[in-house]
């Protein structure tokens, strides 16, 4: 060190770098704790009265015109999806939702079921018709499926295990990956 | 047989890698230069596992091996040539391979550039440095984003193809490649913070030595962005280019902390202050690439560009703390050794001007930062689901760009230590009257709007404070006073105010509408008359594609189209754009006539973004300047050799 350093200030000023330095630290290991802890977006779930309960029943009309009872499929996981054709995430999700349904739909251990969500059934049977939905879709005129479920917004889903009970509610869009993943997870709790 | 020689040429990577940390942790150890010679040698190996691994991809793509999973997921035999070769990039293991192929070549360029100094333990400990980081990342390949893990069970017959967005525009083949040039090669000025901090030769001497590295990266995260901002508006037809997408955030914060840091060095060059300060960009810009990579791999942000989810998050989250703490560790153990020799004379000043530019670059980096973690950080504290959208971030970085804008103008005239008042006028007055004419061009063009016409003229008063500089150096130097640091720089400046005006005026005045015309309809939107034709369905190998055709002002014919491709559900569509000084006449097909229902009427988006091609042309603007910035200029003096510097080892070293 050639550098003419003044004494005086010397110790002060290499305790002001270790404490920002410190400072620093502890807020990045915050940081970093934070981002650890972080579930993935699509596993994150929200909060509902309903979980852990029966699921609400869901008795209505299919866009074919076929009857659909979510009671009658007890022994699968049943995905029930609110979606709206006007609503973008929907959009955004719906190529998960063809990929798990898809997955299951040899095993036939898991399907979906939609829920149309504030919107005119001509618009819907055309998205049923477009983008090939391969699940029972079926509508909500009074909005009272809605209603029971506690839907705000689409898209909203709920996961029904095989005894009939709600799993998880995700709010959002979902992931074929991250379903799956609850899925494995109800089965290992024993659901 | 890809799949062997792939994962054999990860392998070696890896192997080589850590090779090449433990034989030049050795040679620095015992000083013996023999070990260190034969470390640098490593990184040759390393170089040819990535080029065999990439070779071993690129051929699986081609040939279409559908035993690997990564081509079973991104392949498709319907797939064109060029979007077949580009899939290697567009999932997640394939994009860490391309990192490692980048990093593996900066590497080698570095070694054979410093093979003269093999001996200094300042290049022995940069060049650790950089096999550490290409150890981590072919130990992700090597582990959790093994891009030649085969699938399971049957092989397919075919496979999906790359993301449909990822294959309808070329730009896909250069905006990602570029943004990687960008992101890696601040691998290096990062590695020569630390050898510096760890060796204690925190004189000038490596900042020159890394300088243009750092400029070379800078420029090419530059373009990167830019191509990516273009990219956005060719494929993704919602007619915007920054949506202030986490994603896009990730890469524009290092950018930030890069851009303070080109300016700051220049006041440790000239009077030898700001040291820690300058540390700490650099190691701020690698550790904030890394942290970019987290966002985007570990799937803990929603975002369109998210790739999908892995399990690679948290180690990826460890490398970035093990490169904060040793950051921190360092720069607090060397903090003595870091004082200025000297201090900031007068505000009014060149290194003033450049202090200020540098709070306003991090405030900036810091409010885009906050900005795209702010939903974590909320939810972790009291579980609420935020979203954080342009709004924040226009509101809360405009006052900043603004100020930037204003330095901009100001800086380059001003002297180093003290200005007088006098001088400045002088100085200034050219670039104020340009400012003024410009505001009174736009005023009786017509425009109005406070913060557009405040854009226009403080691009009007940088851009003439860049002409002026520019102009008055080639009076003096001719054709070598466009190059070089200061006279590059004024021409990237140039590029900047393009960009900035063009983004206050896209914002100010552009106008969008969806019309529903029936065929020979025409409608109007802000001047500009369009007509819709007719539409076509063209059956092409990959895809189904829908177009409209639309006649634009009466002269050509643009072609809007919607396009549905096997295996993906969602129609793509893809806008036809009219370029033009003035503006853009942006078209998108909503929806297109239904043969089933007999219904003939076409729904039209109809965007006119003004000013788009200024910013394109803003962007390579700035990719100029960076090169001819990068470009030897007059070399007045030497670099200074500050007191700090420990004089008996840089006699040895300097060539």
């Amino acid at each position: 060190m050639t550098s003419p350093i003044d004494a005086r200030d010397l110790p002060t000023r290499r305790r002001t770098g270790v404490w920002v330095a410190v400072v620093i630290a502890t807020v990045m290991v915050a940081f970093v704790a934070v981002l650890a802890t972080r579930p993935s977006a699509a596993d994150r779930q929200a909060e509902s009265p309903l979980l852990g309960r029966p699921a609400p029943a869901l008795i209505g009309t299919a866009v074919d015109g076929s009857k659909v009872d979510v009671s009658s499929l007890r022994g699968k996981f049943v995905l029930v999806n609110f979606f709206a054709t006007w609503c973008v995430p929907c959009l955004q999700e719906h190529p998960e939702l063809v990929r798990f349904a898809q997955r299951h739909q040899a095993s036939g251990d898991a399907t979906v079921v939609g829920v149309v969500f504030n919107d005119s059934m001509s618009s819907v049977r055309k998205y049923v018709s477009d983008k090939g939905v391969i699940w029972p879709v079926v509508s909500d005129p009074g909005g009272n499926i809605a209603f029971d479920y506690g839907v705000r917004g689409p898209p909203e889903s709920f996961l029904i295990d095989r005894a009939g009970n709600v799993v998880s509610k995700i709010i959002g869009t979902v992931r074929a990956d991250a379903l799956d993943r609850l899925i494995s997870q109800a089965k290992a709790r024993g659901l | 047989m890809s799949a062997v020689l792939g994962s054999g040429a990860v392998v070696l990577g890896l192997v080589a890698s850590l090779l090449g940390i433990v034989t030049i942790g050795f040679g620095l150890r015992r000083r013996d230069t023999r070990l260190l010679s034969a470390g640098r040698t490593y990184a040759w190996v390393v170089l040819a596992a990535a080029l065999m691994a990439t070779g071993a991809m690129e051929l699986a793509l081609l040939r279409h091996d559908f035993t690997l999973k990564y081509v079973a997921d991104n392949g498709s035999r319907s797939t064109p040539l060029l979007f077949t070769t580009t899939g290697m990039w567009s999932a997640l293991e394939g994009s860490i391979l391309l990192w490692a192929l980048v990093l593996s070549g900066y590497l080698t360029v570095m070694v054979r550039h410093f093979r003269d100094r093999v001996a200094d333990p300042l290049v022995g400990w940069a060049t650790l440095t950089v096999f550490v980081v290409s150890a981590f990342f072919f130990g992700l390949m090597a582990g959790p984003a093994n891009p030649f893990r085969l699938v399971s069970g049957a092989t397919p017959s075919d496979g999906p193809g790359p993301n449909p967005l990822l294959q309808n525009h070329p730009l896909v083949a250069f905006h990602p490649p570029l943004l990687y040039l960008g992101y890696v090669g601040f691998t290096i000025p990062f590695a020569f913070a630390v050898a510096a901090l760890v060796t204690g030769r925190l004189g000038e001497g490596w900042l020159v030595e890394t300088r243009r590295w750092t400029l070379f990266a800078w420029g090419f995260l530059t373009l990167g962005i830019v191509l990516g901002a273009w990219w956005s508006y060719e494929v993704l037809g919602w007619g915007g280019y920054w949506a202030w997408d986490p994603v896009e955030n990730a890469s524009f914060i290092p950018w930030l902390t890069a851009t303070a840091y080109v300016h700051s060095v220049m006041v440790q060059e000239r009077r030898g202050m700001l040291r820690i300060w300058n540390l700490s960009l650099l190691l701020a810009t690698f550790s904030l690439t890394i942290l970019g990579t987290f966002l985007t791999r570990s799937g803990v942000l929603d975002s369109v560009h998210a790739f999908t989810e892995s399990t690679i998050g948290p180690l990826i989250l460890g490398f970035f703390g093990l490169i904060v703490a040793v950051s921190i560790v360092l720069i607090g153990w060397r903090a003595d050794r870091l004082r200025s020799p000297g201090t900031i004379d007068s505000p009014a000043s060149r290194e003033g001007a450049f202090l200020a530019n540098n709070v306003l670059f991090a405030a900036f980096a810091f409010i885009v930062l906050l900005g795209t973690v702010f939903p974590l950080l909320a939810e972790a504290i009291n579980g609420d689901r935020i979203s954080v959208g342009g709004p924040y971030f226009n509101r809360m970085t405009g006052p900043v760009g603004f100020t930037l804008l204003f330095l901009m103008a100001i800086a380059p005239a001003l002297p180093w230590r003290k200005a007088s008042g006098e001088l400045l006028s002088k100085r200034l007055i050219w670039p104020a009257w340009s400012a003024a004419g410009v505001v009174a061009l736009c005023a009786l063009a017509g425009l109005r709007g406070f913060v557009p016409l405040l854009a226009f003229a403080l691009g009007g008063f940088a851009g003439g404070a860049a002409v002026r500089q520019l102009v008055l150096s080639a009076r003096r130097q001719g054709w070598r006073g466009l190059v070089g640091r200061a006279n590059g720089g004024m021409i990237v400046h140039l590029g900047v105010v393009l960009v900035a005006v063009a983004f206050a005026a896209s914002h100010a005045y552009a106008h969008s509408k969806e019309f529903t015309l029936r065929p020979g309809q025409s409608a109007e939107l802000a001047g500009h008359h369009v007509t819709y034709l007719d539409t076509r369905t063209e059956q092409q190998r990959n895809k189904t594609s829908i177009s409209a055709r639309v006649r634009v002002d009466g002269g050509k014919v643009y072609a809007p189209a919607l396009q549905r491709f096997p295996f993906a559900t969602q129609a793509i569509g893809s806008p036809s754009v009219k370029t033009g000084w003035r503006d853009d006449v942006y078209l998108t097909l909503v929806s297109a006539p239904d043969a089933t229902t007999g219904e003939t009427t076409a729904v039209i988006g109809v965007l006119i973004q003004p000013m788009m091609m200024w910013l394109w042309l803003g962007g390579g603007l700035m990719g100029v300047g960076t090169f001819l910035a990068a470009w030897p200029g007059r070399r007045r003096r030497l670099p200074t050799a500050p007191a700090s510097e420990p004089v008996q080892e840089l006699a040895g070293v300097r060539s």
